[in-house]
C-alpha cells in the first residue's frame, strides 16, 4: 500500500492496528489472529471460493468475506461466532465430500504413523501413504481447527486420472479442492496463464487449455503452483513422499547469476526440496525450474563421483585423500609457469575461486588461472567489468515504463526476469523485443523486431542511433537485419520520449563472432543516465570470479594486472613475489596454442575430449567422459558452504544443507578450497591454513573491497566498486552476410553446473531437453524431408557434425540453431558436434542434409 | 445527424407508416420471430406467396415480431386495403392457402383460425371479434411490448413513426440529472430479477469519477422457459437500443455492450441491423443529435454459460475471461468492466425507459402497486392452455395470469413456478397473491426475469425440483464450494428420493443444506439455487413424504416408483403396444386384451404413448404408483 497510515480495528475483543487499505483477513494475519481460509493467499487477488473466511462485521448484513472486505477504521469484526462456526463446518464437510479423506477418518492413523517411513505409494495395512501432503496440508489444519471428526456427506471420488506425464511434478486433481491458487499464481504473479479452470459445475477442474500437456501449454515449470497448493494435488515428483521435513536453511541458488534465495528443506540428513523464499529481495518468492526442481538429482545422482581416484599403471584406482593429495603435489612440484594451467568454473563459490587463484599465484608462481566464464563473456572482460560498474537491479524491472529486451527468452533460463517483465507490462509498461527467433516474450511484446539471425546487435545499434543521435539514414541496418522500416518506426514510437529505459540483454547474443555493434551500442547506452542495463550471462559466480581475480589479467579486488598498489598489497599479505607472466587462458588451450604439461580443471570441463597435456587433474562432482589421471571429488552446493556474488553484485550465502560423514556410501567429497589448500600445504607453502570457508571469506574481505567478513552479512548491492583502468578491446565490425543456404547459429547452453551439463542428470530436463540437436523451422524441415528426431548432418567446409532434428516454429526460416554447451560433462552424445563447436565464425553458412541421403 | 434532420426523417417515416395504414394493396403480416419460425411461419410465408401468385393477387408481405399468443402460432394477419388487420391463428401451409383463397377470391372473411381484427368496434361487423378483446390479450397492458408484432422490426422508420427516439431527443437536450430524476419518480426497478431501483444504480455509477464508464445491456436470457427478452429484441430492437443510449448518457458512459447469448441468432441479427441503422442516422457514434454525447455500441455473444447472466461473470466474459462471478464489493457500478464503473441493465428495463420519458413518470406510476410500478412481461408456459408472451401491470394476481390470460389448465392445477431455476414453486393458496418482487420473495420464490411455468397434477414436484437443481448444478461455474458441491448433494438426495430410497432424515438434510447454500454461496446463482427444493419442501411436503414413506409418486412420474398396467376392459388387442415394446414384456393374441409382464418392463413409456395416440381404442395403458399398484 502506498500510504503508510494505520487504522485501528477490533477483532473479537482485541483492538489491533493494521495498515490502511488491507483486507480484513490480512489485518488479522498481520496480528496473528487466525481466520481459516483455503483459497486466499497474500500474494494473490481475493477469490472468495472457499467461503471459509466469513466473519461478522458490525453494521454489515450477512457474513462478509474477510478476504475481500477492506478493513476500515473502527471496524468491529467477530471471527468466531456460533453461526459462523456452523457455516464453516458445513462448508468443510462439503469440501471433504469431494476430497479423499483417509488422512482424517482412518482409525489406525495414530498407531501406524510411526511406521510410515516405509515408502509405499499404494494403500497397505500399515503405514500407508495416501497423500504426499499428509501432515503439511492446509485442509487438515482447517479440519483440526473446526474439530471435525466425522463426515456428514457421502464422499464422491472425482475419478480424475492422476497426471504424471509432465516432468518435475505430478498432478492428482482428485485431491484438488479448486481453490484456484495455482491458477491465480500462474496468471497474476507469473503472468504465464498456463493454468485455468476447465469445464463447469461439478466437472470443474484445473487444467491447461484444450487439455494439452504442460510442455506444449508453455509451462515454465517454475513450481510456483505447487508452492501455493493447500493440499497434495500438486506435488514435486522427487520429494513428494519425503513427508514433513526436519528443517531448512536459506541458501542461494547455484544455477545462475540471479542468485535466487531458496529455502532448502532436509529430511533425515538429506536434501529434500527447494522452495523459493517468500519476500526475498532478489527473486520475490519465485524461482525457475532449475532452482526449484534440479537440485536433488544433480547432487544425488548415482553417477556422482565421491571418492578420489587415480590412474596408476593403467588402472583406475580409488585413493585415500592423503594419497591423492600427495600425488597431486608430486605432479605440481617444480613446474615452470608455462607448464601449468588451471581452469576453474564460475559456478564455484567465492572461497573456492579465491583459494584457487591464490594457489596458482603463490604455489605455482604463475598467472595461469583462467575461468571458463571467459567463454560466455562475449565482448571481453573489460566490457563486462564496465557493465558491472553500473547498478544492476532486478527488482527495478517491474517499475520500468519501457523495456527493451534483446535476444532474450525467459521460459526456462532467467525466468525470474520474465516474471518481472510481465509484472511491468501489467502495470502498463511497453515492451519492445529484438529477437531473431520467436521468444516466450514475443506474445507480450508491443513490438517485436524480428531480425535476421545474429543481427540483434545491428538492430540495437539502429535504435540507439535514432533514439539518441537522431539518425535517419538506417538503410544499411534495416537491410542487414531484414526489418521493415515501418516496424522500426513502431518500435521507435514506443521507445521515444520515455523518461526511463530498461534494457535487458539475453545471454545468447553475446556469443556471435560479430558483436561489434552490440557491444558498442550497449556501451553507448550505459553512458546514459536514464537507461538501466541488465546484461545476462551464464555462470553463477562470474562476478565473483572477476572480483576475486580468477583470470590471468585480473587480480583480487577486480583490479587489472599491473596495478602497483594492489600488487603490493597482495605481496605483503601473501608474503610472496607476484608472478609476472601473461598466464595461459582457456582460449589458448582450446586453440592449441599452448600445451601445459599439467592441466588442473576445477569444476570446469570445457572439452568434449581429453585436452592435450601430460597429466590431467580434474576436481569436480562428476568424472568427465574422458580419461583423466587424477580425480579429486569436490562437494556440491548441497554439501558445503560458501558465498556467491550475483549479477547485481550482492554477496549471498550458500550454506550447505547436507552434512554427511565420510563413508562408503556417502564418499569423501571435500570443498574445493580444502583440497587446494591441502595440496599447498603438502608443497610446504604457507598461507593456506584454512579451517573453514569462513576463514577464506575473512581473508577475502581483507583483500577485496565490498566483501563482508564471515558472519553472514549480505553485501549491499550499491557498494561502490574500485575504478579500474580498462584496456579497450576492438571487436570485429559488421559485414553484410551471404543469404543462400542455411545459417548455423550457435547459442551458448544454459544448463551447466561446474563441469557437468545438468540435463544429463535430471530426468525432467531430459524430457524437456531444450538444448539437444539441430533446431529448425517446420517449413525447412518439410523441404529437407525430415521429421522430428531424424538425424541431420551439417557441414561447413571440412567440418561437420551430426545430431537429431528438433522442429520448432520459433526458429526463423533458413536458420539452424545449435546449442554449444559450456560444460561437456555427461554429454557424450554431443561429441559428434565438436567440430561444429570449434567453427571460427558464429553464425556460419552451412549445408544441411538428412543422414543417409 | 442533427435534430432537424431527424425530425425531417421522422416526417417521411410517418408518411411511410401512414401509407401502410391506408394501404392501397393488401398486406399480409406474419409473426416471424423465433417462436413463429419454430411453429412453421417461414413455410407458411412460402405457401402464402405461392397462393397469392397463383390467384394473381398483388400483396405486400411483412414479417413482424411476436405479438404474444405463442400457442396460436404461426400467426397470419391480412390487411385489406384501407381496413384494419385481421388475425388468423395456427396457419400452416394448407390453411394459408385456404384462407387466402377464400379471402381474396370469395371475398369473405373465413372463420378458419380467425382470432380477430385490430380495428375498432364495428369495423367488420359483429361476427368478427376484436383482437384486443381476445381473453388472452384484453387483461394485458402493453408498454414494453407496444410495438412487438405491430411494426417491422427491421425498419427503423416504423419505429420512428411510432414516436421512436423522441425520448432520446428530449433526454439529450437536457442535463442528465433530469432524466435520473424522472426515472426516480417513475419508481422503475430492474427487471433482471432483483428489482433494484434503476435510478439508484445509475446514480452510484454517475457519482464515481472515472475517465471511462461502460453501459451494458444484459440479454443473456438463460432461464429454461423464459423468452421475454428474446421476443422484445426480435420484435422491437430499437426500443431496447433507445433505452441503452439514454442510460449511457445518464450515467456518462461512452461505450456500451450488449451481451447476448449466441443461441439467439435472429435477435443478434436484428440488433446488428438496428445498430447499423442508428449509425446511419447518427443516433450512435460521435456527437449524437448535436448534443456532444458520443456512444459506441458493441455486441458480445455469450458462449452458452447460464452463469454469465450474473453481472460480474458477464463482465468477466466480456473481458475475455472465463465467466466466473467475483465477490462484491466492489460493485460493478464502482469497478466493473476493465475496472471501470459499469452499469448492467436488463433488456426489459431498457425497453421501458423510452416509454417513461415519453409519457412521463406520473403516467407510469399509474400502473402497478405501491412498491412496484409499471408493468412486467412474463413468458407464460407449462400446462396452461394459452401459452405465450404477456405483459401485465405489477400486482396482477397469479390467478388472473394463469386462469384469465392463460385460460386455465387442461388438468387440475398443482403449482406455479416463477423465476426460472432460481425461483420457487408455489401452491394453490398463493394464486390470489399480487405478483411483485416483495410478495414473491416473501413466500420463497423470486420474480426472476419473468418466467412463469404452470404445473398440473401430472407433474411430480420432487422430479421438478430435481430437474431445476440439476440445471443449476451443471451451470454452476465451480468457483465456490457451497454452489459446486452443495447443489451436487442436493441433486443426489433428490435422486435418492425419486428412486424410492429416501429416508425421512433426508428432508432435514435438504433443508439444512439448502439454507446453508443460500447463506454462503458467492453469487446469485448459488444463493437462489436451493429455492426450487426449499419451496417445494415447504408447500408440497406431502409429496416428498409419499415418495419416502409410501414409496409412491403421486403424479406417477418417477420411474422407479411406477408400474405400467393394461386395463383389460379398454384394451382392444390391436397389438400396437406389442410391436413397440423393446423387451417383449407385452404379449397377447390379436383382438384379445394383452398382458404386460412387469418383470420385463423397463418403463420406457413406448406402449403408453402408442396406446394414447396410435392404438385403435386408446388409453388402455395406465401408469400407477404406490398403493394403486396392487
Amino acid at each position: 500500500m502506498a500510504n503508510n497510515s494505520k487504522i485501528k480495528l477490533t477483532f473479537n475483543t482485541r483492538e489491533v492496528e493494521a495498515p490502511e487499505g488491507v483486507t480484513v483477513l490480512r489485518a488479522a494475519e498481520l496480528n496473528d489472529i487466525y481466520i481459516p481460509t483455503l483459497c486466499s493467499h497474500k500474494d494473490l487477488s481475493p477469490f472468495g471460493g472457499c467461503r471459509l473466511c466469513i466473519v461478522e462485521i458490525e453494521g454489515m448484513r450477512g457474513y462478509p468475506l474477510s478476504c475481500s472486505t477492506i478493513a476500515d477504521d473502527g471496524m468491529v469484526v467477530l471471527t468466531e461466532t456460533e453461526a459462523i462456526r456452523e457455516i464453516r463446518t458445513e462448508l468443510v464437510q462439503l469440501i471433504l465430500s469431494e476430497h479423499p479423506s483417509s488422512c482424517l477418518i482412518c482409525k489406525e492413523a495414530d498407531e501406524c504413523k510411526p511406521f510410515t517411513k516405509t515408502v509405499r505409494k499404494s494403500g497397505v495395512t500399515t503405514g500407508c501413504r495416501y497423500c504426499p501432503n499428509d501432515g503439511q496440508c492446509e485442509l487438515q489444519d482447517v479440519v483440526n481447527y473446526l474439530g471435525i471428526t466425522e463426515l456428514s456427506y457421502p464422499v464422491i471420488y472425482k475419478e480424475h486420472e492422476p497426471e504424471r506425464m509432465d516432468p518435475f511434478f505430478d498432478r492428482d486433481y482428485n485431491l484438488c479442492i479448486l481453490c484456484g491458487r495455482c491458477i491465480r499464481m500462474c496468471q497474476e504473479v507469473r503472468g504465464t496463464s498456463v493454468l485455468a479452470f476447465n469445464f463447469r459445475g461439478n466437472k470443474t477442474r484445473v487444467g491447461t487449455a484444450f487439455g494439452r500437456n504442460h510442455i506444449e501449454a508453455g509451462c515454465e515449470f517454475c513450481g510456483a503452483c505447487i508452492n501455493v497448493c493447500p493440499t497434495g494435488a500438486l506435488a514435486e515428483k522427487a520429494s513428494k513422499w519425503d513427508g514433513i521435513p526436519d528443517g531448512s536453511v536459506i541458501a542461494t541458488c547455484p544455477y545462475c547469476a540471479i542468485g535466487c534465495q531458496l529455502e532448502l528443506f532436509h529430511k533425515d540428513g538429506w536434501f529434500s526440496k527447494a522452495v523459493p523464499v517468500h519476500d526475498s529481495e532478489v527473486n520475490d518468492g519465485q524461482a525457475c525450474l532449475k532452482g526449484r526442481f534440479c537440485m536433488g538429482e544433480v547432487s544425488h545422482h548415482f553417477e556422482r563421483a565421491r571418492k578420489p581416484m587415480a590412474r596408476i599403471d593403467g588402472y583406475w584406482k580409488e585413493q585415500l585423500w592423503d594419497e591423492a593429495i600427495e600425488k597431486a603435489a608430486e605432479k605440481l612440484k617444480d613446474l615452470k609457469p608455462d607448464e601449468f594451467a588451471m581452469l576453474i568454473s564460475p559456478d564455484c563459490t567465492n572461497e573456492s575461486l579465491f583459494t584457487a587463484q591464490k594457489f596458482v599465484r603463490t604455489v605455482m608462481q604463475s598467472n595461469s588461472i583462467d575461468s571458463t566464464a571467459r567463454s560466455s563473456l562475449g565482448g571481453g572482460l573489460p566490457f563486462w567489468e564496465r557493465m558491472f560498474q553500473k547498478p544492476i537491479k532486478i527488482q527495478e524491472i517491474k517499475k520500468a515504463k519501457t523495456i527493451l529486451a534483446i535476444g532474450l527468452d525467459t521460459r526456462f533460463n532467467f525466468s525470474i526476469i520474465g516474471v518481472e517483465i510481465r509484472k511491468a507490462i501489467k502495470a502498463g509498461a511497453r515492451l519492445v523485443t529484438i529477437n531473431s527467433r520467436r521468444s516466450n516474450l514475443a506474445q507480450y511484446s508491443h513490438c517485436w523486431l524480428q531480425v535476421e539471425p545474429a543481427t540483434e546487435g545491428i538492430m540495437l545499434d539502429a535504435l540507439v542511433k535514432s533514439l539518441f543521435n537522431n539518425a535517419t539514414d538506417l538503410k544499411k541496418e534495416l537491410k542487414l537485419s531484414g526489418v521493415k522500416k515501418e516496424k522500426l518506426a513502431d518500435a521507435l514510437e514506443l521507445l521515444k520520449g520515455q523518461d526511463d529505459l530498461m534494457v535487458i540483454v539475453g545471454p545468447r547474443i553475446f556469443s556471435y563472432t560479430d558483436n561489434a555493434d552490440l557491444i558498442s551500442s550497449i556501451t553507448e547506452l550505459s553512458k546514459k543516465d536514464n537507461v538501466s542495463i541488465i546484461p545476462l550471462y551464464y555462470g553463477t559466480n562470474t562476478r565473483g570470479a572477476i572480483d576475486l581475480g580468477a583470470f590471468p589479467e585480473i587480480l583480487p579486488g577486480a583490479v587489472f594486472k599491473g596495478d602497483e598498489k594492489t600488487t603490493k598489497k597482495l605481496e605483503s599479505a601473501w608474503k610472496v613475489k607476484f608472478p609476472k607472466d601473461d598466464g595461459i587462458t582457456i582460449d589458448k588451450i582450446q586453440a592449441g596454442e599452448c600445451r601445459p604439461k599439467v592441466l588442473y580443471l576445477v569444476g570446469a570441463v570445457p572439452f568434449a575430449q581429453r585436452p592435450d597435456c601430460d597429466y590431467l587433474i580434474v576436481q569436480d562432482i562428476y568424472e568427465p567422459d574422458f580419461d583423466v589421471d587424477l580425480y579429486l571429488p569436490a562437494t556440491s552446493f548441497l554439501e558445503s558452504s560458501g558465498t556467491l556474488v550475483n549479477m547485481e553484485g550482492r554477496v549471498q550465502d550458500a550454506p550447505g544443507v547436507e552434512k554427511l560423514p565420510d563413508s562408503v556410501m556417502y564418499g569423501r567429497a571435500r570443498p574445493d578450497w580444502w583440497i587446494l589448500s591441502q595440496i599447498a600445504k603438502q608443497l610446504d607453502v604457507a598461507g593456506f591454513d584454512y579451517e573453514s570457508s569462513d576463514n577464506v571469506l575473512d581473508e577475502i574481505s581483507d583483500l577485496a573491497d565490498g566483501f563482508p567478513k564471515s558472519g553472514r552479512i549480505h553485501r549491499k548491492m550499491d557498494t561502490l566498486r574500485v575504478e579500474t583502468v580498462l584496456p579497450e578491446t576492438v571487436p570485429v565490425s559488421a559485414k553484410p552476410r551471404k543469404k543462400s543456404g542455411f545459417l548455423l547459429v550457435m547459442q551458448p547452453g544454459g544448463y551447466s553446473y561446474r563441469g557437468v551439463d545438468i540435463t544429463s542428470k535430471v530426468e525432467g530436463l531430459q524430457i524437456l531437453n531444450p538444448e539437444e540437436g539441430f533446431h529448425l523451422n517446420s517449413e525447412d524441415a518439410k523441404e529437407l524431408g525430415i521429421t522430428e528426431g531424424e538425424k541431420l548432418i551439417v557441414t561447413a567446409g571440412d567440418k561437420s557434425g551430426t545430431a537429431c532434428a528438433r522442429i520448432e516454429d520459433e526458429i526463423p526460416k533458413g536458420a539452424i540453431y545449435l546449442f554449444k554447451p559450456l560444460a561437456f560433462g555427461g554429454l557424450k552424445d554431443r561429441c559428434d558436434l565438436e567440430q561444429l563447436f570449434r567453427l571460427e565464425t558464429n553464425p556460419c553458412p552451412v549445408e544441411v542434409k538428412k543422414v543417409g541421403v | 445527424m442533427s435534430k432537424t434532420a431527424l425530425n425531417k426523417r421522422r416526417k417521411t417515416a410517418e408518411i411511410k407508416w401512414k401509407s401502410l395504414e391506408e394501404n392501397k394493396k393488401p398486406i399480409l403480416f406474419f409473426g416471424a420471430a423465433t417462436c413463429g419460425n419454430a411453429a412453421g411461419a417461414q413455410e407458411t410465408i412460402k405457401a402464402a406467396k405461392k397462393t397469392l401468385k397463383e390467384i394473381g393477387v398483388d400483396a405486400d408481405i411483412i414479417e413482424v415480431g411476436c405479438i404474444g399468443p405463442c400457442y396460436l402460432e404461426p400467426l397470419m394477419d391480412i390487411k385489406p386495403p384501407g381496413k384494419p388487420r385481421i388475425c388468423f391463428s395456427n396457419v400452416n401451409e394448407e390453411k394459408a392457402e385456404k384462407i387466402i383463397k377464400r379471402f381474396f377470391l370469395k371475398d369473405e372473411i373465413p372463420k378458419l383460425g380467425l382470432v380477430g381484427h385490430f380495428g375498432d368496434n364495428g369495423d367488420y361487423g359483429d361476427d368478427i371479434p376484436r383482437f384486443y378483446d381476445h381473453p388472452m390479450i384484453k387483461p394485458q397492458v402493453r408498454i414494453v411490448l407496444r410495438n412487438c408484432g405491430i411494426i417491422d422490426p427491421s425498419e427503423i422508420d416504423h419505429y420512428l413513426a411510432r414516436d421512436g427516439y423522441v425520448a432520446l431527443e428530449s433526454v439529450l437536450s437536457k442535463p442528465w440529472e433530469e432524466t435520473l430524476d424522472l426515472i426516480k419518480q417513475s419508481g422503475l426497478r430492474g427487471r433482471g430479477g432483483a428489482g433494484f431501483p434503476t435510478w439508484k444504480k445509475w446514480k452510484f455509477c454517475r457519482d464515481v469519477e472515472s475517465d471511462q464508464k461502460y453501459m451494458i445491456c444484459n440479454a443473456d436470457e438463460g432461464d429454461p422457459g423464459a423468452f421475454m427478452n428474446r421476443s422484445l429484441i426480435e420484435g422491437d430492437p430499437h426500443a431496447v437500443l433507445e433505452g441503452l443510449v439514454i442510460a449511457a448518457y445518464t450515467i456518462g458512459a461512452s461505450k456500451a455492450y450488449i451481451y447476448i447469448r449466441a443461441e439467439y441468432p435472429l435477435a443478434i441479427s436484428r440488433l446488428e441491423k438496428a445498430i447499423s441503422q442508428m449509425e446511419e442516422l447518427g443516433l450512435i457514434g460521435e456527437n449524437i443529435l448535436g448534443s456532444g454525447f458520443n456512444l459506441e455500441i458493441k455486441i458480445k455473444e455469450g458462449a452458452g454459460a447460464f452463469v454469465c447472466g450474473e453481472e460480474t461473470a458477464l463482465i468477466a466474459s466480456i473481458e475475455g475471461n472465463r465467466g466466473m462471478p467475483r465477490t462484491r464489493p466492489p460493485f460493478p457500478a464502482v469497478a466493473g468492466l476493465w475496472g471501470k464503473p459499469t452499469i448492467i441493465n436488463n433488456v426489459e428495463t431498457l425497453g421501458t425507459i423510452a416509454n417513461i420519458i415519453r409519457r412521463g413518470a406520473d403516467w407510469y406510476t399509474d400502473f402497478g402497486t405501491e412498491a412496484c410500478k409499471g408493468t412486467k412481461t412474463f413468458s407464460l408456459v407449462g400446462r396452461v392452455r394459452r401459452t405465450g408472451l404477456i405483459e401485465v401491470p405489477m400486482g396482477t394476481t397469479l390467478r388472473k395470469i394463469i386462469f384469465d390470460i392463460g385460460g386455465g389448465l387442461f388438468k387440475p392445477f398443482k403449482a406455479v413456478q416463477t423465476g426460472g431455476p432460481s425461483g420457487g414453486c408455489l401452491s394453490e393458496e398463493f394464486l390470489d397473491m399480487p405478483v411483485d418482487y416483495e410478495n414473491l420473495a416473501k413466500v420463497g420464490s423470486i420474480m426472476g426475469s419473468g418466467g412463469i411455468i404452470v404445473l398440473d397434477k401430472d407433474t411430480c414436484v420432487v422430479d421438478l425440483a430435481k430437474y431445476f437443481l440439476k440445471f443449476t448444478q451443471q451451470e454452476s461455474c465451480g468457483k465456490c464450494v457451497p454452489c459446486r458441491v452443495g447443489t451436487r448433494h442436493l441433486v443426489n438426495i433428490l435422486e435418492k428420493i425419486t428412486k424410492g430410497e429416501g429416508e425421512l432424515s433426508d428432508l432435514e438434510k435438504l433443508e439444512k443444506l439448502g439454507e446453508s447454500i443460500k447463506r454462503s454461496a458467492l453469487c446469485g446463482l448459488g444463493q437462489t439455487a436451493p429455492n426450487p427444493v426449499l419451496s417445494t419442501l415447504k408447500y408440497f411436503r406431502d409429496e416428498y413424504l409419499a415418495h419416502i414413506i409410501d414409496k409412491r409418486c403421486p403424479a406417477a412420474v418417477c420411474r422407479d416408483l411406477v408400474v405400467f398396467r393394461i386395463i383389460p376392459e379398454k384394451c382392444t388387442g390391436c397389438q400396437a403396444c406389442v410391436k413397440v415394446c423393446p423387451t417383449g414384456a407385452i404379449t397377447g393374441p390379436r383382438s384379445e386384451p394383452h398382458n404386460l409382464d412387469e418383470s420385463k418392463c423397463i418403463k420406457c413409456r413406448a406402449c403408453y404413448e402408442v396406446c394414447r395416440f396410435d392404438a385403435i381404442a386408446g388409453d388402455a395403458i395406465e401408469i400407477v404408483s404406490g398403493e394403486d399398484k396392487s
